[in-house]
């Protein structure tokens, strides 16, 4: 598949509250460009603490982690935002829409932090995006408004309106109902299989899982287990 | 729509929180729309009776007041004989001399200064306390002996009589003008006989011609107005004896440096017209410090709304920011959005109130009040400055940034990691 994208060397991130232990410990993997990678494992083990240091959003940890060649420590903070901001979309377990804003205001704020689009090609890439994930039509009404499927879908939507190298997710799937969780990982297999879209999941969803092209495990802050075990092909 | 899509997503993002706290936001910029127009009302009101005061004052004292002034220290006398600067020298008990209070050559001085080309005019005067009966009612007044013509040139005096006609302080040779609160205290009206008593136990029948009205209120009840050759006969001395020289200039604001000019020319004390009325002035200064307080409590408490209003706004959209954050937005723009939102109710508040305090001034402007007190006004005299127009609005808008800018600090540190592993 290529060059990673994501490198991670010798993370390790300790708490001190309330007792010493390390979350993270010692962990070293990569993940390469176009890769479904999940992050599984119990709860506590600290999967969804690697995954916020490897998305940039915690950067307070020893070792080495850099993304697409940039050693992310070495970026003040304003650079990691901006960083953030052109490379790495989120989906979250909940949507995090802003809830007085039409869903097409929602979609748009990333590319409008950025300001690389005039705002006639922000709304008009914002569209396609959303007509690509079937909410094209509830563009104009609050996001509030919208069913917990439909909202999902449009936080996607804007996880990907900056076109980002990667994206993060935390347990995208896990507030939603079985129907809705086919859909979002039918769109995530879809955005891999047709962008070649780098994604790296927390989950402890099974489906989920079975879907993805490398399935990490961690374990008391350590990986486990780092193989291919299915690949959406084989199944 | 698309047309709040195209603004800045920050201005956006205030503009809905604020939205959606109508009912906090609406009370927030009423403080601050408060405290702009009890700013705007109390400066107008204030400033508007200090500069009526100032006005009259100007118009109704001397600007420069020369006199003998006793109790001035005498210099040391061996100084006078050695002026060597190294010399030190001492004299103990050097009593202040048994001098009268009289100007010598005071003629000649008021000649003299009315030679100066800075000088309107110039009038001597001779005052002393008294005691003015009018059948069983007696008054203690200050008789201001004066010299008709002089006296109404440089303060109007005719001008501000209510009852009767100056010349006729002229025609008879024992006229006397009454200020309005001392006749209405001794009963006595126009063309009434009185009878003026001086601590020499010197007495005279003196008729009524006028009554008059300043409208400083400790002026019009102690003031009577008596010629200066009354005056000098009921202290039983000799016609070229004045105890003041009054001086009006053509600008009033160089009667500091002039006093000191004449004072070190004719070796008398002169006094200028602020320094005479210094203790005036003092109370000025005590009421700016005590509205000043009140308007910057009045806004601090207004800051507090607003910082309570965002720190509603905070924790409440909690989760907004936190998104935010992972998309990439800085720390900045965080803050920036509830600094917008700070400075919007700000500048509203700000704005309102300067509306309502310039309608409220305009009221209270037009209802008559009668007041009686340091000055006697008809209506409260309100000064319309603009710059209190444009100080309110400044300080608005300072006070509402500064309370706006701990909760937008707060809010742009906040961590987003935390907020999403709390849900």
């Amino acid at each position: 598949m290529g060059s990673p994208i994501i490198t991670a060397t010798h993370v390790t991130k300790t708490f001190t509250e309330p007792v010493e232990f390390k979350v993270l410990n010692d962990i070293s993997l990569t993940v390469d460009r176009g890769e479904f990678v999940v992050l599984v494992g119990p709860s506590g083990s600290g999967k969804t603490t690697l995954m916020y240091t490897l998305s940039t959003l915690d950067t307070e940890y020893d070792g080495t982690i850099s993304i697409d060649g940039v050693d992310i420590r070495g970026l003040g903070k304003d650079a990691v935002a901006d960083f953030r901001n052109s490379m790495i979309g989120f989906v979250f377990q909940f949507h995090y829409l802003l809830p007085d804003f039409t869903v097409l205001q929602n979609v748009m704020l990333p590319a409008q932090r950025r300001g690389i689009l005039s705002a006639e090609e922000m709304e008009d890439r914002a569209m396609k995006t959303l007509s690509m994930l079937g909410v094209a039509d509830q563009a104009t009404k609050k996001s509030s408004k919208l069913s917990g499927g439909q909202q999902q879908r449009v936080a996607i939507a804007r996880a990907l309106i900056n076109e980002p190298k990667i994206i993060f997710g935390d347990e995208p799937t896990g507030n939603l109902d079985t129907k809705n969780t086919g859909l979002v990982l039918d769109i995530l297999n879809e955005l891999k299989a047709e962008f070649n879209q780098t994604i790296l999941m927390v989950t402890h969803d099974v489906q989920f899982a079975r879907r993805a092209d490398r399935i990490i495990s961690i374990r008391d802050g350590r990986i486990v287990d780092n193989e291919e075990h299915y690949s959406p092909s084989s199944h | 729509m698309k047309k709040t899509s195209t603004r800045s997503p920050l201005l956006n993002i205030a503009w809905v929180h604020l939205i959606s706290k109508k009912r906090q936001t609406i009370v927030a910029m009423l403080g601050v729309m408060f405290g702009v127009t009890v700013f705007i009302f109390q400066a107008g009101l204030l400033t508007g009776l200090q500069s009526y005061f100032i006005e009259k004052t100007v118009n109704t004292t001397a600007h420069v007041h020369i006199y003998n002034d006793v109790r001035v220290a005498r210099p040391n006398v061996l100084d006078l004989e050695s002026d060597t600067a190294g010399t030190w020298t001492m004299v103990r008990n050097q009593k202040p001399r048994d001098e009268e209070r009289r100007l010598r050559n005071g003629y000649q001085i008021l000649r003299e200064i009315e030679r100066d080309a800075r000088v309107e005019g110039v009038a001597p005067y001779l005052g002393l306390q008294g005691i003015l009966r009018y059948g069983m009612s007696q008054q203690a007044g200050t008789l201001a002996g004066i010299d008709v013509q002089r006296e109404d040139q440089l303060f109007h005096v005719a001008d501000n009589l209510i009852a009767g006609e100056l010349v006729r302080m002229e025609t008879l040779p024992n006229a006397v003008i009454l200020g309005s609160g001392l006749a209405e205290k001794l009963g006595a009206r126009l063309n009434d006989n009185i009878t003026v008593i001086s601590s020499r136990g010197v007495s005279l029948d003196m008729k009524v011609v006028g009554i008059s009205k300043t409208g400083i209120t400790l002026q019009d009840n102690t003031r009577a107005y008596i010629s200066i050759r009354n005056a000098q006969r009921l202290l039983q001395q000799s016609a070229a004896y004045i105890t003041d020289i009054n001086v009006r200039l053509r600008e009033v604001d160089i009667a500091q440096s002039i006093a000191t000019e004449y004072q070190n020319v004719f070796g008398y004390k002169a006094e200028d017209w602020k320094a005479a009325n210094a203790n005036v002035f003092g109370i000025f200064r005590i009421q700016n410090l005590t509205v000043s307080f009140v308007i910057i409590s009045i806004l601090v408490v207004s800051g507090f709304g607003i910082f309570n209003i965002l720190m509603t706004i905070i924790y409440e959209k909690m989760p907004d920011i936190a998104i935010l954050k992972a998309m990439g937005y800085r720390d900045r723009d965080i803050r920036r959005v509830f600094l917008i939102e700070s400075i919007a109710i700000g500048t509203t508040g700000g704005l309102l109130g300067l509306l309502l305090g310039f309608i409220t001034s305009k009221i209270v402007g037009m209802i008559p009040l009668n007041i009686q007190g340091f000055v006697s006004v008809q209506y409260l005299i309100i000064n319309f400055n603009p710059l209190f127009y444009l100080a309110a609005f400044g300080f608005a808008l300072v006070s509402t940034t500064v309370a706006g800018y701990f909760p937008a600090r707060k809010a742009a540190r906040f961590d987003p990691v935390e907020i999403i592993r709390s849900r």
